[in-house]
């Protein structure tokens, strides 16, 4: 067994008007949480369907679970949950999921046992209605989602790949959504999942690799990330709304390299050989109320802000997915 | 294999399941028999109409043939049925009553007129006004009764015996026409026709309903992206291959079932018929060797194959209905272009047309079985037919699962026909 999920070496994909994916490397360890993050059109999905085997890379080589990508065996082994999601609208519950089932290797039967457990863990099947029965189009969107997060783990896949897991999602579903990574994670199994919300991955994910504009910007657990981008970073958080006299602090280039401003709460990089103490006292020494003020690492935001840049993010917005 | 066989099976069972399909094969065998009644009886009404009892005739020739006609229309009418009516006029008066007739018609007091006079004796001319002078088969029947009166004048001016010839001009001949094949004597011609038209028009139909079915079942999967999760388990070659064997598995299902109705009801045509108060001929349902029916199904196979994987094609390139509907356009002229000359072919199945149509690919799936359901088709023209079906079904199918696959997972703006070109080269 080897110890990477996946292994992805100097991949790249080129379409007719732009390159995808450029010379992109990445490892993605047994039994871990990785977080494919990066801004919208930065190859997140290219990457993904060429882990899926749907579409080819030109160039570079894709290991899954030890195998080549396009060797067939191992596609009964992988679980996904594209982005947009939809199933055949007219057609009932129990039978997308048999159909879905079938097409990762399980045979009716066996496919059968397992809906109606997922049925009841997801409260699609209660003891006055079952939902199974129903057609696609007789539920509501958040069940839709239910239903095709069933699809995607029904064979008990050892590799889930789920592709913006929490657009569109209310916030009951997407806390079962969690729930239910860190119960894959707790039984060994392996989870990618692309997002752009940094908040979600920072929580959730043992490791990330940004990418922007197809190449990658950084890699590695989380902690190593956070630990290389140093500790000088503060959080403050304030009583009030920040006066002209906080804000002149905030804006001295000597002591502060930047801030994130977010009214009552801000993250502050310090600049080069400052002093958090002098920070601290100058706030104060303003008149504000200071309710909170740590000593932190970076947050996963700040480090993608600083590394792909506001200037990275809108070049991505123009490519494709 | 079983992965396909998965998606075979929900393409099929999704489908028979579906309100219109039970819909469509219970009332195709109805809609098909009320065709094969409904004529039957509108053909005896419309009979009725020229039982003669309506029409008069003038006689000009004061030789008494116009009594002769009116006999020889009584004849085979049913008993008691009034005669047309004769008037016997002098040559002088003709122009006179001929345009009281002609009043009377336009007022509906009697449908048609018939004159004789000196030429129509001589066997030179007759003429008839009426409503229904329009009717080849009324003319017809008109013609053969003056026919045989004159005839009948002509034996008894000769010296035979008006008995005697009455016995001798009763002729109620029918003709029954018999095909001729290779094989031998193969029912009756009529029934060939239509049972070589019915399997053209049945094919037609079927390929371009299931056709449209498999573009629907691709552009769904598209826009619910259903494919995305399909392809990530199985080959995208393997769910097209699924959708359209699916697909063509309902169709032919459906086919098998409103033959099977069909010729039963033909068996129960006359019982029916007799019910409406019409009398047929009984004939035998042209027989169907296996040589036949194995090469009518492959024909089917072919075509559909071909066609519905380009209807895949353009369902995967497209996002909207509305623009499938546009792309769509270019399949459905050369399928109508086929079902157009449907019906010259079946009147001249020998002819130059026939023989290009069905050799040419986009329409021998058609044309072809209608020539072999008609007659004998040499052999190498069906040779040259088969190869070339088979040959632009396999470039169909390259092309369409080349497109299919770059155009499953492409949204936004349709493709341009160069955009498509292009995918075609796509390695994957």
């Amino acid at each position: 067994m080897t110890a990477f999920a996946i292994e992805i070496d100097n991949v790249v994909k080129r379409y007719a008007e732009h390159t995808a994916v450029k010379d992109l490397s990445l490892r993605v360890p047994q039994g871990a949480v990785y977080g494919l993050l990066g801004p919208n059109g930065a190859g997140k999905t290219t990457t993904i369907r060429m882990i899926l085997n749907i579409i080819a890379p030109d160039s570079g080589s894709i290991r899954i679970l030890g195998h080549p990508a396009d060797d067939g065996s191992i596609t009964d082994r992988i679980g996904y949950l594209p982005e947009e999601r939809g199933l055949y609208r007219k057609m009932q519950v129990r039978r997308v999921l048999r159909f879905l089932a079938e097409l990762k290797g399980l045979t009716k039967k066996e496919a059968d046992s397992r809906i109606d457990s997922w049925l009841e863990r997801f409260d699609l099947k209660t003891a006055d209605k079952d939902w199974g029965l129903s057609k696609i189009d007789e539920l509501s969107r958040g069940m839709q989602q239910k239903v095709q997060f069933i699809g995607t783990l029904l064979h008990n896949p050892d590799l889930v790949i789920l592709d913006e897991p929490f657009s569109g999602l209310d916030p009951i579903n997407a806390q079962a959504l969690k729930d239910t990574i860190i119960d894959l994670k707790r039984n060994g199994k392996t989870v990618i999942f692309s997002t752009h919300i940094m908040d979600n991955a920072e929580r959730i994910c043992d490791s990330v690799c940004i990418i922007a504009r197809g190449e990658k910007v950084l890699d590695g657990s989380i902690s190593d990330i956070k630990d290389s981008h140093g500790t000088r970073n503060v959080a403050l958080g304030l009583g009030g709304a920040p006066t002209t006299a906080v804000s002149t602090v905030l804006a001295d280039r000597s002591l502060v390299r930047r801030v994130d401003d977010s009214n009552r709460y801000f993250e502050v990089e310090m600049a080069e050989g400052a002093d958090p103490q002098n920070l601290l006292q100058r706030i104060v020494s303003t008149g504000a109320t200071v309710n909170r003020f740590e000593i932190v690492r970076p947050s996963l935001h700040q480090i993608f802000l600083e590394k792909v840049g506001a200037r990275g993010v809108e070049m991505g917005m123009s490519g494709h997915g | 294999m079983a992965k396909l066989w998965a998606i075979i099976k929900r393409e099929y069972i999704e489908r028979v399941r579906t309100r219109w399909f039970i819909f469509a094969t219970i009332f195709g065998p109805i809609f098909f028999g009320a065709m094969i009644i409904i004529p039957a009886v509108m053909a005896k009404k419309s009979r009725s109409t020229m039982e003669f009892s309506n029409t008069r005739i003038i006689d000009a020739t004061k030789t008494g043939i116009g009594q002769r006609v009116a006999e020889a229309m009584n004849r085979g009418r049913a008993p008691g049925a009034a005669s047309p009516q004769v008037v016997l006029v002098d040559p002088s008066e003709l122009s006179q009553a001929e345009s009281t007739a002609t009043k009377e018609v336009m007022a509906k007091q009697i449908s048609g007129y018939l004159i004789t006079d000196e030429s129509t004796l001589k066997g030179e001319e007759l003429r008839y006004a009426g409503r229904n002078a329009t009717s080849m088969g009324d003319m017809e029947r008109v013609r053969a009764t003056v026919k045989e009166a004159v005839l009948s004048q002509r034996l008894e001016n000769a010296g035979i015996d008006s008995s005697k010839v009455k016995n001798m001009t009763l002729i109620p001949l029918k003709l029954n026409p018999v095909r001729i094949t290779d094989k031998g004597r193969g029912g009756s011609g009529t029934v060939s026709i239509i049972f070589a038209g019915a399997i053209a028009f049945l094919l037609y139909m079927t390929i371009v309903l299931y056709g449209q079915n498999v573009l629907r079942g691709v552009l769904e999967e598209k826009t619910t992206r259903v494919a995305e999760v399909v392809v990530s388990s199985v080959s995208p070659e393997t769910l097209l291959a699924g959708k359209v064997l699916g697909v063509g598995a309902v169709g032919l299902t459906q086919q098998i079932l409103w033959v099977i109705t069909t010729v039963g009801m033909f068996k129960l045509r006359q019982p029916i018929l007799h019910k409406f108060g019409v009398s047929t001929m009984p004939f035998d349902l042209p027989e169907i060797s296996i040589g036949l029916a194995l090469l009518l199904l492959l024909f089917f196979v072919l075509g559909f194959t071909f066609y519905s994987s380009l209807y895949a094609a353009v369902g995967s390139s497209v996002n909207t209905e509305q623009e499938a509907q546009q792309a769509v356009q270019p399949m459905l002229i050369l399928l109508v272009a086929t079902a157009i000359f449907i019906n010259p072919i079946l009147i001249n199945p020998t002819s130059t047309l026939a023989t290009v149509m069905s050799l040419l690919p986009f329409s021998a799936p058609i044309i072809m079985p209608l020539r072999l359901a008609l007659g004998s088709v040499p052999w190498y023209e069906l040779v040259i037919s088969l190869v070339g079906v088979f040959l632009a079904c396999l470039g169909a199918v390259w092309l369409a699962a080349r497109i299919y696959r770059v155009g499953l997972l492409m949204y936004g703006k349709r493709p341009t026909l160069r955009e498509m070109a292009r995918w075609v080269s796509y390695s994957r």
